[in-house]
């Protein structure tokens, strides 16, 4: 069987959607844009302008498409989708990246522990009154207990004991409860993005104690004798840290060289002394002397003074 | 600046939060601005550009008192305002014809813009021939050596992109395809790569519908009818992304790459699902080399022994 001839019909029929170009069109099929980077035809483009220009997208047009038709596809009742590639060209985005949510502390803490969400649905099935009711909201399960006809009252109950005035306060708590824990998170999440530091209202938080500490002690009997509040924490001192009783040879033996390193070295105060001593003159105690006890800053002052008058000009 | 606002009911709360940077990006709302003179034709040309991107363009057709090469605050107060990050600008004036200045915004701020003067213009109206349907993604045809090498005109290109087809999509049906953009630069004459005081010159944008005929082959053979509007752009002045902000907005996220990359929902190779519904794998072993394969040692199958044995008898 000759093929031949099917093979010239096929390759017939392909020329009429080739496009030839010196230099191949880029096609962006993810934008769906192709480009064509050959240097316009001077002649052509003189002769009639809107018949090249028309002729001249036709096959960028033709080659665009043939890049989409080759995409891989899938049928539907409108004709064949296409699946796009991601694009090429990079367009600049209108707005910047979304930030990644903080987490809240229930979040954070499954997260360490490696517990997974589970979808709680909003409605559940009353047995009662055999239909989906909703968890919570309007006509909610978590009513229930305050909608009952009719309750149970212990026998020692108050006269004015009301179970449906006791569950509504707790469903109530509840609610304030959970309204508290998200505006917490939130100021968690706000404090932890606004400063990499720890938040303000920790930082006042540790300067109160700071504070509370410093005060417990500033009695006479640094606050031995102070009458203790209920609730009041014990204050943490330093804590005092011992050797232990046992150390290995070298340790030992570097402790004690740098002990006697340290008592053969003058202590500093002595030094400072000895600077002053070592002159005929003791500044310090003629300064002290001089000036009644009102130090150099006086002295200077009054004998600046002194001489702008012109008391005594020898 | 706004002040912040906290929504008070659950619409306005839904109504902020689309309005929310996302990871895939909606298509860019376009504003089309009037300036305080906008002649007939500016007026067609852009009214006809608003017709091709419809339904994603909001028309400000009273006078606006706008210079934004002098002051670019207000653009900046309407994107926010309006959600929008590209405006078209019209004005008309002696010094500058028929002029329209296409602006940028990213994170409501200007990016960059670029100013265009309009000529030779043939409206939608004026060709009788089919028109496509609105909210159909336009194909773009953009023709010359200049648009990859003169950043004038990549600047351009990229802004007529974004315009008529910046959203990212991940399919499109073939047969809703009905129109093409087509942007071609006039041949330069003076080598306007070297000589950088020279004129540049003008780009031709032409709008055709095209019919796909079938060609005998999967792929139809395209055939094109002039749409409109038809108009030619002299480039003007123009402002430069700042090169920070542009890095910012070029940013794209890690797990889109990632996802890209490894075929997450997308393409994953040498993965199938079968008839029953088991995923199935395929893996490459490598081809399988028979030298290293352990295999009982006979001493018959021992070639480099004889070897070894002759080269001691010849020494």
């Amino acid at each position: 069987m000759d093929v031949s001839d099917i093979l010239a019909e096929r390759a017939e029929k392909q020329k009429s959607i080739a496009v030839e170009r010196e230099i191949p069109l880029e096609t962006d099929t993810g934008l769906l844009t192709v480009t064509d980077l050959n240097p316009i035809d001077l002649e052509s483009y003189n002769e009639d302008l809107e018949a090249f220009l028309q002729s001249n997208a036709r096959d960028g047009v033709q080659a665009l498409l043939n890049a989409l038709f080759a995409l891989p596809s899938t049928p539907s009742p409108d004709g064949p989708v296409a699946k796009l590639p991601p694009p090429i060209t990079q367009l600049p985005r209108a707005k910047p990246l979304p930030k990644p949510k903080p987490l809240t502390k229930w979040e954070k803490f499954a997260k360490e522990k490696g517990i997974s969400h589970r979808k709680r649905e909003k409605a559940v099935w009353d047995e009662e009154k055999q239909e989906w009711v909703n968890r919570w909201g309007w006509k909610g399960k978590n009513k229930e207990l305050e909608e009952q006809w009719l309750a149970e009252v212990p026998a020692n109950a108050d006269t004015d004991h009301d179970p449906s005035k006791i569950a509504r306060k707790e469903r109530k708590t509840r609610v304030a409860k959970n309204e508290r824990q998200m505006a917490q998170n939130v100021a968690r999440a706000q404090g932890e993005s606004a400063t990499s530091g720890p938040s303000t209202r920790e930082q006042r938080k540790n300067e109160i104690n700071r504070t509370l500490a410093t005060s417990r002690v500033s009695t006479a009997s640094m606050g031995r004798f102070d009458k203790v509040l209920e609730g009041e924490k014990k204050s943490k001192g330093l804590k005092r840290k011992f050797e232990p009783a046992e150390a290995p040879v070298e340790q030992e033996k570097a402790a004690n060289l740098a002990l006697i390193q340290r008592m053969e070295k003058e202590p500093r105060q002595k030094k400072a002394k000895k600077d002053t001593v070592d002159g005929v003159l003791n500044v310090r105690k003629a300064i002290r002397a001089t000036s009644g006890g009102r130090g150099s800053v006086a002295l200077g002052k009054s004998l600046k003074g002194g001489r702008t008058k012109g008391k005594s000009r020898r | 600046m706004l002040r912040t606002v906290k929504p008070k009911n659950a619409r306005s709360k839904r109504a902020l939060e689309a309005r929310e940077p996302k990871e895939v990006e909606d298509p860019r709302t376009v504003i089309f601005v009037k300036g305080t003179h906008t002649g007939e034709r500016l007026n067609t040309v852009m009214k006809d550009l608003m017709a091709l991107k419809r339904p994603y363009s909001v028309s400000f057709s009273k006078k606006n008192t706008i210079r934004p090469f002098e002051d670019h605050s207000s653009l900046e107060f309407w994107a926010l305002k309006n959600d929008a990050s590209i405006f078209v600008v019209g004005q008309n004036s002696k010094k500058r014809p028929d002029n329209l200045t296409f602006a940028r915004i990213f994170d409501n701020r200007l990016l960059d813009m670029c100013e265009v003067g309009v000529e030779n213009i043939v409206s939608m109206e004026q060709l009788k021939t089919p028109k496509s349907t609105p909210g159909h993604k336009p194909l773009m045809h953009f023709s010359s050596e200049l648009f990859d090498s003169h950043p004038r005109y990549t600047q351009l290109k990229t802004m007529l992109m974004d315009l008529f087809n910046g959203q990212v999509i991940d399919s499109v049906c073939l047969s809703g395809l009905e129109h093409v953009i087509s942007v071609t630069v006039a041949p330069d004459t003076q080598d306007l790569i070297s000589a950088s005081s020279a004129t540049l010159p003008t780009v031709h944008v032409r709008t055709y519908t095209f019919k796909m005929l079938p060609s005998g082959v999967k792929t139809p053979r395209v055939e094109l009818t002039p749409m409109g509007p038809h108009f030619d752009l002299v480039l003007r002045r123009n402002r430069e992304a700042d090169e920070d902000l542009m890095k910012a907005a070029l940013k794209r996220s890690k797990i889109a790459k990632k996802d890209t990359e490894s075929g997450l929902g997308k393409k994953r190779k040498n993965l199938e699902v079968d008839e029953m519904g088991d995923l199935r794998g395929r893996v490459h072993v490598g081809s399988q080399s028979l030298d290293k394969l352990q295999r009982k040692k006979v001493k018959a199958l021992r070639g480099d022994d004889s070897e070894r044995v002759r080269k001691r008898v010849r020494t």
